[in-house]
């Protein structure tokens, strides 16, 4: 047996149907909080993120301001971020202490290109270009990628448990530089003529010099480690793979 | 001549023995001189009593078991005095350092000895406890000298039980967190957990792998970490 609506019927249904998704979808946009702050600063600021999950993307631009573009996907998250003397304070972790299901907090920032950056998160993405200020400090506490292009800073330390870590930038003189998964691979992609020192330690035994190979440089523990100079040594490489590779590229 | 040479010369001049000349000068001195001249008096009227009572007193028959008695006395009432009347209540501390200390030489050299094993024990133990530790900064690489693997073995189960306590802290609150939260945290666990077990097994082939060594230490100290900042959650 078959049962059919009859036109004027089906035609209302249909109009039914499209307004709960419409609402259905605007309810759910409604229920993200995205936040939007703008901070005066000067070029050397720094700034400090404890985020428990999601994502965080810093970019640079020409303004001595900091904005803060945060979408969370529960609404009555706290979100205060702290103004100090050398920059901004946002503590995802420490504002929202034993509360349950915050869930992802996607921070996106804009510094001044001199600006040191340390970021933290649980788990998700940390994105960090074009800083060239004294710090760039990025860990991922348990899964998530690390990408950092266009940095020149003289400190940098990138870690993760699982997930890729990728460094496009220079190595300053004297400066130091630690890259350390658990996981993933870190790839260091760097210009021919940088110089520094090198520990290199990868369990897998999956270290790729490429050009940066010089005969110089000392194999230890089967090919788990390698050692030495590139170029004039002066600043001061370790990176640590417990499981995957770790891959040099010239630039 | 000065007082110091002429009353060298008084108890010759008092027995009589001077010569003639060396008489002349102490008579002459001891007229001007009144110190010399009292201690030729003391001295004479010494001389004088032992002249007037000699052979009143009978010599000692053994003078060395005189001075053994006399000494044994001596020594029996230094140990029977206390050094310092110790209050009743005075605690075990006040009574140590209230102790008389005699030792022996070989039982010094002994002491000594002792001290210095206890010492360099605890700065071995001390200093490989300072490098097993780490910091979260930069890791020593090349610096860290291999051990056996007893050493290993123990570090790792000390290490183990610091894992132990922040992880029941961990379990205390997991049933809080999101399911994916769980999922996440379990699955990077495992792979420090993998780290872990192939530094062991690398170093039960070869207790003296530098490399093996370090990524333990390394991934163990990730763990810890990585259980404190959750146990926090």
């Amino acid at each position: 047996m078959n049962f059919y609506l009859p036109t004027r019927n089906r035609v209302s249904s249909a109009a039914l149907t499209a307004l709960f998704l419409v609402f259905a979808i605007a309810g759910s946009a409604f229920a993200q909080q995205r936040v939007s702050r703008q901070y005066p600063a000067g070029k050397n600021v720094r700034i400090e993120l404890k985020n428990l999950s999601g994502t965080i993307t810093v970019e640079t631009w020409q303004r001595d301001e900091i904005r803060i573009t945060a979408s969370m996907e529960a609404p009555a998250v706290h979100f205060n971020p702290r103004q100090t003397e050398t920059g901004l304070v946002i503590d995802i972790v420490g504002d929202n202490r034993d509360r349950r299901d915050v869930g992802d907090a996607n921070f996106k920032i804009q510094v001044p290109a001199r600006s040191s950056v340390d970021l933290e998160t649980r788990s998700g993405q940390i994105s960090v270009s074009n800083i060239q200020g004294d710090l760039v400090r990025a860990h991922v506490w348990t899964s998530g990628d690390i990408t950092l292009s266009g940095v020149n800073a003289a400190r940098v330390f990138a870690q993760n448990t699982t997930g890729n870590i990728f460094f496009d930038g220079e190595f300053a003189s004297g400066g130091t530089y630690e890259f350390k998964s658990g996981q993933g691979v870190i790839t260091l992609r760097l210009p021919v003529n940088c110089g520094f020192r090198l520990v290199a330690t990868s369990s897998a035994k999956k270290i790729s010099m490429g050009d940066f190979w010089n005969p110089a440089m000392k194999l230890i523990g089967e090919g788990r480690r390698i050692t030495g100079d590139v170029g004039d040594g002066r600043s001061s490489v370790t990176v640590t793979n417990y499981q995957g590779p770790i891959i040099f590229l010239r630039r | 001549m000065n007082c110091e040479k002429y009353q060298d010369l008084l108890s010759d001049f008092i027995d009589g023995s001077l010569a003639p000349e060396d008489r002349n000068s102490v008579e002459t001195h001891l007229n001007v001189c009144i110190v010399c001249s009292e201690a030729r008096n003391d001295l004479g009227a010494i001389v004088g009593f032992c002249l007037e009572h000699r052979g009143e007193y009978d010599a000692v028959p053994n003078e060395r078991a005189l001075w053994l008695r006399i000494n044994n006395m001596i020594e029996v009432d230094s140990a029977s005095a206390p050094r310092t009347a110790l209050p009743a209540n005075a605690g075990s501390w006040v009574r140590l350092m209230n102790r008389s200390w005699q030792l022996s030489f070989p039982q010094l050299a002994a002491a000594v000895t002792v001290i210095i094993i206890v010492v360099s024990l605890f700065t071995i133990v001390g200093l490989r406890g300072f490098s097993f530790r780490g910091g979260s900064g930069v890791q020593s690489t090349n610096s860290v000298p291999p051990v056996g693997a007893v050493a290993v073995k123990e570090r790792f189960r000390q290490q183990q039980q610091v894992i132990a306590y922040w992880n029941e802290r961990v379990e205390l609150n997991k049933a809080r967190w999101n399911p994916q939260m769980r999922e996440t945290f379990d699955k990077n666990v495992g792979v420090i957990d993998a780290a872990v077990n192939d530094s062991m097994r690398q170093l039960s082939q070869n207790p003296h792998d530098e490399v093996s060594e370090e990524i333990l230490n390394a991934a163990l100290n990730d763990k810890v970490e990585l259980l404190k900042e959750f146990a926090a959650l």
